[in-house]
């Protein structure tokens, strides 16, 4: 998997980015989608200290949240880039939250859907060299510092 | 999580600047429970009144070394869809007219927040 760092925040470049909700989704071989929160988010927010993701079984339209996610200093909602039902929900959050700083885009995934409309609304992201063209644009706009990551994050070897 | 859609929260803040560690905290409860898919009302009276006045949130700042202000938990609320009013008569009490008001906070009277005490799931009260 190729990564790029802007400004110390990852990108990683399989992924598919709702640029603005600072969120990513992942298209699994088997139709499903795993959907998790940015390298930049993570940082964003410090330290996460409660994640409360939607049931499996709940139904979403993009734009509605999956999970609720609070740190010291920041609480809000996760919102789906993508309309389906939630297939099934990381548990390894419960025994350790801190997985959305440490591995935002592997082992911090939040939840699993099935989409409705997936060719459709992936349109609607960016992925690849766009996706990074894209946070570079985003972090100069708002002025977001250097990401910031926490004991045990994921080594990240740029391409 | 348990599914909590169609909820509905009445936060009441009577806290202001003049106590700014007393402003933060209900902000903060309103924004997650409006995360949480709960429709949510922040209902300022009394000494509340007085962080929506133009220009004063912006100067109060819990932790020096943060950009955070009182301003930014107050536009987090509106970001997040949290309904924010003030009490009619509490502008009165300090000299306010609904011009002095930032951007996005309604005027409501008092039979309004009865009614909506008694309407709402949940009141918490600050």
């Amino acid at each position: 998997m190729g990564y790029t760092k802007i400004n110390e925040c990852v990108i990683a470049k399989d992924l598919y980015y709702a640029v603005e909700d600072n969120t990513w989704v992942r298209v699994h071989d088997d139709g499903t989608v795993y959907i998790g929160m940015t390298d930049i988010a993570q940082s964003l927010a410090g330290p996460i200290l409660h994640a409360k993701a939607k049931p499996v079984g709940k139904a979403r339209k993009k734009g509605r949240p999956i999970a609720t996610v609070e740190s010291g200093k920041w609480v809000g909602p996760i919102k789906t880039p993508i309309s389906g039902e939630i297939v099934e929900v990381n548990e390894e959050l419960a025994a350790d939250v801190q997985l959305l700083n440490k591995s935002p885009y592997n082992k911090g995934w939040v939840v699993r859907m099935q989409p409705d409309n997936l060719e459709e609304e992936l349109k609607d992201m960016v992925t690849g060299d766009e996706a990074v063209l894209k946070y570079k644009e985003k972090i100069e706009r708002d002025g977001i510092e250097a990401c910031a990551h926490i004991e045990g994050t994921d080594s990240y070897e740029e391409e | 999580m348990e599914d909590f859609e169609g909820k509905k929260i009445l936060v009441i803040q009577t806290h202001g600047v003049d106590t700014p560690k007393r402003t933060y905290s209900p902000l903060y409860y309103a924004v997650a429970s409006a995360a949480m898919e709960i429709e949510t009302t922040v209902w300022f009276t009394m000494n509340g009144t007085n962080q929506l006045r133009k220009g004063v949130a912006e100067m109060i700042k819990l932790d020096p070394s943060s950009n955070v202000t009182l301003k930014s938990m107050l536009q987090m609320c509106l970001d997040n869809e949290v309904k924010l009013a003030v009490c009619q008569q509490s502008l009165a009490l300090w000299n306010m007219t609904p011009e002095d008001l930032i951007d996005g906070v309604e005027i409501f009277g008092a039979t309004t927040i009865i009614d909506l005490a008694l309407n709402y799931d949940h009141v918490m009260y600050f």
